[in-house]
């Protein structure tokens, strides 16, 4: 058998050695003088005493440490479960992103869908030209602002300025009028009817 | 046990229920459970849930081995107490560093291990002469025993402090803090093998050391 490794001489210094090891060890001299030097520095070190304080120290001391620990912030809380909570929400914002930008690239034409086309713009809405009624809006100044204004606006810049009504809006604005707005827009409705009309026959008796 | 069916009035309609007062083993809401039954991963739990006295606890445990560690390294009660106290803030700031794989107390030495070298590496002045006059012990035999054991004390303490970082840190947890091989592997964050060879060659050079100076060689 060969001789002891400083492992294995350690373990038989320790009482912890495998009992071949051991009995390697009281028949072989070089081991055992090994073994025995161990043994003999362990004595040695051991002439250095712990150190002995006076019983009172040790609550002194863990006084001084919780004061010391109280000054403290509380343990600073770990980033690390917060990181791992957003990884799922990581992933999700980048396969979103990387879906997007390849959309994009695949279209080849930013912010468009595919096999779509940019709507032409509608043309202005024409003011209706002819005369008006006597008696009717024509003749009101506020009416003739607003149908002048109304006449340089095109339906895209309308609908974009929220201008538009949303559908179902007239029948709830009408529903609301009360009796003399409703007599008064029946009037309005009238003359421009009328004035749209072709002149009606004239009947014989007439 | 007497109930009230048993003290119930003569005359009376005995009911056939029985009413029994018991204590009840549930946690009254707000009501803190004690932290003197706890173990040390419980108590580090609760010191992370904000009951700061459970680190009081902690510290009453294991003081006296980080305490010791420390003075191996310092041989100066104050300076013993004042590195005990870095630790112990040390490993109170990074409590949610320790995971439990270990024990506590390993933990802890694994701290203090840190920082008594940081500390012996930014003093590199020896801490303890070998011609420093050596404290006799108080109380004991007569006092030229007690004056030679306190010598020799002196000269170990000087040659254990003369090791390599890493065979002072092995010898001192194995020899003074009797630690495991495997204990001071975790301390050390080596393997067992290393750890047991460093203690076969601490323990070689130190008896080379006790020679040398036994021998008047500086």
């Amino acid at each position: 058998m060969t001789h002891l490794s400083p492992a294995q001489a350690v373990d038989v210094a320790a009482g912890s050695a495998a009992p071949a090891l051991i009995a390697h060890a009281a028949s072989c001299e070089p081991c055992r003088a090994k073994v025995e030097s161990l043994l003999e520095a362990v004595r040695l070190a051991a002439e250095d005493p712990p150190p002995d304080p006076s019983p009172l120290f040790w609550p002194h001391l863990a006084a001084r440490i919780g004061e010391a620990v109280r000054r403290e912030q509380a343990p600073a809380p770990s980033w690390r479960p917060w990181l791992w909570r957003l990884v799922p929400a990581g992933s999700l914002a980048a396969l979103v992103l990387a879906a997007g930008v390849g959309f994009r690239l695949w279209s080849g034409t930013p912010g468009t869908l595919p096999g779509t086309m940019d709507a032409p713009a509608l043309a202005p809405v024409e003011a209706p030209a002819g005369p008006m009624a006597a008696g009717d809006a024509s003749d009101d100044p506020s009416w003739m602002l607003v149908s002048d204004l109304s006449s340089q606006v095109s339906l895209d810049d309308a609908e974009e300025s929220g201008a538009l009504p949303l559908p179902g809006g007239v029948e709830d604005a009408l529903v609301q009028l009360d009796e003399i707005e409703r007599m008064e827009l029946a009037r309005l409705l009238r003359a421009e009817m009328a004035a749209l009309a072709p002149a009606a026959p004239q009947g014989p008796g007439a | 046990m007497s109930t009230r069916a048993d003290a119930w009035p003569a005359g009376g309609t005995r009911p056939d229920w029985t009413l029994r007062v018991v204590p009840s083993n549930r946690d009254e809401p707000g009501r803190e459970s004690p932290l003197a039954g706890l173990d040390d991963r419980q108590l580090v739990d609760a010191c992370l849930g904000g009951r700061i006295e459970a680190f009081d606890l902690v510290v009453e445990r294991h003081q006296r081995a980080v305490y010791q560690l420390c003075f191996r390294y310092v041989h100066r009660h104050e300076d013993a107490a004042d590195l005990a106290q870095e630790v112990f803030l040390r490993a109170y700031r990074g409590l949610r560093r320790f995971r439990g794989d270990s024990a506590l107390g390993t933990w802890l030495y694994r701290i203090g291990v840190n920082v008594c070298l940081n500390h012996v590496s930014a003093r590199r002045a020896p801490e303890t002469s070998l011609d420093e006059a050596p404290q006799i012990p108080a109380g004991g035999d007569d006092p030229a025993s007690s004056l030679a054991r306190a010598e020799r004390g002196a000269r170990v303490r000087a040659a254990v402090a003369r090791l390599p970082r890493k065979q002072r840190a092995t010898l001192v947890l194995r020899i003074y803090q009797d630690l495991s091989h495997a204990e001071i592997a975790s301390v050390l964050g080596t393997t067992v093998g290393a750890v047991k060879a460093n203690v076969f060659h601490a323990l070689g050079n130190l008896k080379k050391l006790l020679a040398e100076e036994a021998a008047g060689k500086p």
